[in-house]
C-alpha cells in the first residue's frame, strides 16, 4: 500500500527515496538528527561526511535493516514501518564490509541470494552467469569466498546487490580499502549502472564522487549540512578557480586593487603566496600585470570536494 | 516459505561441510563407546559377579587367607589378587617381610553360621605401608556384598512357596527392580538416546553468533525476509540434522543389543524434543554477542535442561508421579522398556513440548528484531525480560509508536 506523506514531494514523481526528519540514537550518542533528503528516480546521489556522521545508520534505515527512534522513509512511496519487505526487494545493498558466507562457492552464494529475493527458478540460472560476466568472476565461480583477495569478495558483493534487478542501489565505501586498479573497476561498475538505477553512494573519497554523483550530499552529526551537484557545491566556496601566486613581500596596496577586479570573489594571503578566488579566467592577466615581477611562480587550481568538505565542517566548529 | 530456503541451503551446507562430518563421526563413536561401557556395566551388575573397579592386572597384589570353608576364597578375584592359604602366624611373617599385602581371616564355621542366618564376622588385616592396600581392601569389601546379597536372594527363594496353583482372576504383580538395573536398563538407556541431543548446540551458536561474528547480519536483515523467516530457517536446519543423527545413534544402539521396545514412537519423542531444545538454543545464540559469551551461555541452559529431563524421570522411578511425564525422557523410558502409556500422558508431554516451543521460537524472533540486540548497545537481561513482558518500555519506543499509528 503506498503512502502519502507530503503533498509537494509525492507529486514530483521524480522522488525516488525520501527521508523525513529522521533521528537515531545509540545510548548517548546522537547518530541521526530529524534529517531530511530527498533521491530523485535515476540519480547517483553521494553522501559524503566524517566518520560518524551518520552515513551507514541513515542507510541502514533507509534498508530496513535498523529502525529510526523518528520520522520515516518512503521508497517508491512505500513506508519503512509499513511495507518493510517491499522496500527491501527493491533495493540492492553493498555494505561496507564485503562479508560473506565464507563455506559458499561464488556460484553458490549468488543462487542462494537469489533464491532469498524470490527470483524465479528458471532464471537463477541465467541472471547468475550474467552477473559473473559482469564483475569478471566467470573463472573464479566454482571457488568457494574464503580464497578470495579484498577486492574480488568486493565485485561477488556487487553481483549480490544486483541478483533480484533492484531498483535502488545503495553501495557504503564500495571502494574503501581496495588498491587504486580495483577501485576504478568498481567505479566503471557504478558508471555503468547509472541512470537506469536509483543509486546512492556513500564514500569517504571526494574525487570518488566527484566523479560519479549527480548531486552530494554532505553530511555531518546526523543532519545535511550542504547539497547540491558537484560543480555547485565547489563554486559556493572558491568559486570556479583559484589563483596561486607566489610573492617576494606581499602588499597591501597590491590586495587592494586586486581585490577590486569583477572576477575576483575572495583573496587571502598565506605566507607569502596570494590565494585568489575567480569566478572567471578572464582577468588572469590583469591581476599578475599589478604583480609584475615581484611574481615569482603562478599557478591555477580547480577547488574540489575536498575542499568543499574541509570549509563545511571548519564552519560547523566556528 | 522463504524459511524452507534457508533451512536447505544450511542442512545442505552443514552436511558438505568437512569440520562438521569430523565432529559428526567423532561423536558418533564417542557415543558409541558409551554404549560399550555401559553394556559392560550392566553385564557384570546382572551377572552378580563381583564388580571390579581395578584395573584387570593379573597378579597385582598377594593376599593371605584363611578360609577354611572356601565360600570367600572362591569369590574373591582371582585374576587382581594372588591368594596364599595361611595361620595367622605364617601370615604375619610374610607382612613383616613385605610378601603380602593383607590377611583375610574368615571362621572356620562360617558356612553353618549362614544357614543358621547368623552373622559370620571377618577380618582383614592390611599392611599400611603399602599402597596396594587400597586396592585389596576394595576388593574384600566388594566380594563381602556380593556374596552377602546373593545369600540373602538364596535365603529368600528357598521360603518362597512352589508349585502354587495360580487360582483363577489373581495374579502375581511383581514391583520394583533393584535400583542398579533400574538405573541401567531405563535411565541409562534415555540419557543415552537424548545425549545426541546436546552435542549440536554448536550448530545453532554458528549459524545465529556466526552472523553477528562474520558481520554477515547486517546483508541477512536487508533481506525480504521477516525475522521468523531467518530464525525458524536456520533451527530448522539444525532440528534435520539432530533429526539425522538421533536415527544413527539409535541404529547402534539397537545394534549394540540394548533392548528397546516402540523404536519408532521413542524416535519420534526424542525428535520432538529436539524442535524446544533448539528454540532454547536460539534464544542465547540470538543474545549472545560472540561465541564466548554463547558457549558460558550454552552450558549453564545445558545444566538447567538436563536438569528438567531427568529429575522428572527420577521422580517417576520413586513415585510414579503423573506430572513426571511432562518430561519427553520420561515418556521415553517407559516406551522403551515397553510399559503401556495412555493418550493423556503423551498429550501431556507432547503439551509441555509444544508450550517450550512456542516461547522459545516467539523470545529468539523477537530478540531477532530488536536492533540493540544485533548491532548494540545491548540491554542487559534483566532490562531486556521486563522489556519483553511489557513492564520497562522506553517512553522513546512508545511515543515513536503513537506517532505511527496517527
Amino acid at each position: 500500500m503506498k503512502q502519502e506523506l507530503d503533498v509537494n514531494k509525492v507529486t514530483s514523481s521524480q522522488i525516488m527515496i525520501s527521508m523525513d526528519s529522521l533521528s537515531k540514537s545509540f545510548g548517548n550518542i546522537k547518530a541521526l538528527d530529524n534529517l531530511n533528503l530527498d533521491v530523485k528516480k535515476g540519480e547517483l546521489l553521494g553522501v559524503i561526511g566524517p566518520n560518524g556522521a551518520g552515513k551507514t545508520t541513515a542507510i541502514r534505515i533507509t534498508c530496513c535493516i535498523m529502525k529510526p527512534d523518528q520520522g520515516d522513509v518512503l521508497v517508491d512511496g512505500y513506508s519503512i514501518h509499513k511495507d518493510p519487505l517491499k522496500i527491501k526487494s527493491l533495493i540492492g545493498y553493498l555494505p561496507e564490509e564485503p562479508n560473506l558466507y565464507e563455506r559458499f562457492k561464488a556460484r553458490d552464494l549468488l543462487k542462494y541470494f537469489s533464491e532469498l529475493y524470490g527470483v524465479p527458478g528458471a532464471d537463477i540460472n541465467q541472471r547468475v552467469e550474467e552477473l559473473l560476466e559482469l564483475v569478471g568472476m566467470t573463472h573464479r565461480a566454482e571457488d568457494r569466498i574464503n580464497t578470495f583477495s579484498k577486492g574480488l569478495r568486493q565485485r561477488i558483493s556487487i553481483a549480490r546487490a544486483l541478483v533480484h534487478d533492484p531498483e535502488i542501489i545503495i553501495f557504503d565505501e564500495p571502494t574503501m580499502g581496495l588498491d587504486p586498479a580495483t577501485s576504478q573497476t568498481i567505479r566503471h561498475f557504478i558508471n555503468q549502472l547509472k541512470g537506469d538505477k536509483t543509486i546512492i553512494l556513500c564514500t569517504h573519497y571526494m574525487d570518488e564522487a566527484d566523479q560519479l554523483c549527480d548531486r552530494v550530499a554532505l553530511l555531518d552529526q546526523g543532519r545535511i549540512r550542504d547539497m547540491g551537484t558537484p560543480q555547485d557545491l565547489k563554486s559556493k566556496i572558491h568559486g570556479d578557480l583559484i589563483l596561486l601566486v607566489r610573492v617576494t613581500n606581499p602588499l597591501e596596496s597590491d590586495q587592494e586593487v586586486i581585490s577590486g577586479f569583477r572576477s575576483v570573489e575572495n583573496l587571502e594571503t598565506e605566507d607569502e603566496q596570494y590565494i585568489i578566488s575567480l569566478n572567471s579566467r578572464e582577468e588572469i592577466s590583469q591581476i599578475l600585470n599589478v604583480l609584475g615581477s615581484r611574481a615569482l611562480a603562478v599557478n591555477t587550481k580547480e577547488p574540489t570536494l575536498e575542499d568543499v568538505f574541509i570549509s563545511t565542517l571548519e564552519n560547523r566548529r566556528i | 516459505m522463504n524459511f524452507m530456503t534457508i533451512a536447505r541451503w544450511e542442512f545442505k551446507n552443514t552436511i558438505k561441510s568437512r569440520k562438521f562430518l569430523v565432529i559428526f563421526f567423532l561423536q558418533i563413536a564417542a557415543l558409541f563407546l558409551f554404549v560399550m561401557v555401559f553394556n559392560s556395566l550392566a553385564e557384570n551388575l546382572e551377572s552378580n559377579e563381583a564388580l571390579s573397579i581395578t584395573p584387570s592386572l593379573s597378579g597385582f597384589a598377594n593376599v593371605d587367607v584363611d578360609d577354611q570353608g572356601g565360600l570367600f576364597t572362591r569369590h574373591l578375584n582371582s585374576e587382581v589378587l594372588t591368594l596364599k592359604n595361611s595361620s595367622y602366624q605364617q601370615a604375619r611373617n610374610r607382612l613383616e617381610r613385605g610378601l603380602t599385602v593383607g590377611y583375610y581371616t574368615v571362621p572356620p564355621e562360617s558356612v553353618t553360621l549362614i544357614q543358621d542366618g547368623d552373622q559370620v564376622e571377618t577380618i582383614l588385616y592390611l599392611d599400611y605401608r603399602d599402597p596396594k592396600r587400597s586396592v585389596v581392601r576394595e576388593e574384600v569389601n566388594s566380594t563381602t556384598k556380593t556374596l552377602s546379597t546373593a545369600l540373602t536372594t538364596s535365603y529368600l527363594e528357598s521360603y518362597r512357596p512352589r508349585n502354587i496353583t495360580k487360582q483363577p482372576g489373581v495374579t502375581e504383580t511383581t514391583s520394583g527392580e533393584s535400583v542398579p538395573l533400574q538405573l541401567i536398563r531405563k535411565v541409562m538407556l534415555s540419557v543415552l538416546l537424548f545425549l545426541p541431543l546436546f552435542l549440536f548446540g554448536n550448530l545453532i551458536i554458528d549459524s545465529v553468533v556466526g552472523e553477528k561474528e562474520r558481520k554477515t547480519v547486517e546483508m541477512l536483515r536487508a533481506l525480504p525476509l521477516t525475522s521468523a523467516d531467518i530464525i525458524i530457517g536456520k533451527s530448522l536446519a539444525v532440528v534435520m540434522v539432530m533429526a539425522l543423527q538421533v536415527a544413527m545413534w539409535m541404529i547402534i544402539i539397537l545394534g549394540a543389543g540394548f533392548q528397546l521396545k516402540n523404536a519408532l514412537m521413542v524416535y519420534v519423542i526424542v525428535f520432538l524434543t529436539t524442535i524446544p531444545l533448539v528454540g532454547l538454543t536460539t534464544i542465547i545464540a540470538t543474545y549472545s554477542k560472540n561465541y564466548k559469551e554463547a558457549g558460558i551461555g550454552l552450558t549453564f541452559a545445558y545444566i538447567f535442561i538436563s536438569g528438567l529431563l531427568i529429575l522428572p524421570l527420577l521422580g517417576y522411578i520413586i513415585n510414579q508421579s503423573t506430572l513426571a511425564n511432562l518430561s519427553p525422557m520420561t515418556m521415553v523410558m517407559r516406551l522403551s522398556s515397553g510399559e503401556t502409556i495412555v493418550m493423556g500422558e503423551i498429550l501431556l508431554s507432547l503439551t509441555f513440548i509444544v508450550i517450550i516451543s512456542l516461547i522459545s521460537y516467539g523470545t529468539s524472533i523477537t530478540l531477532f528484531q530488536r536492533d540493540k540486540v544485533i548491532f548494540g548497545p545491548r540491554p542487559s537481561i534483566i532490562r531486556l525480560t521486563m522489556e519483553l513482558m511489557g513492564l520497562n518500555k522506553d517512553k522513546k519506543t512508545r511515543s515513536h509508536k503513537r506517532r505511527i499509528r496517527n
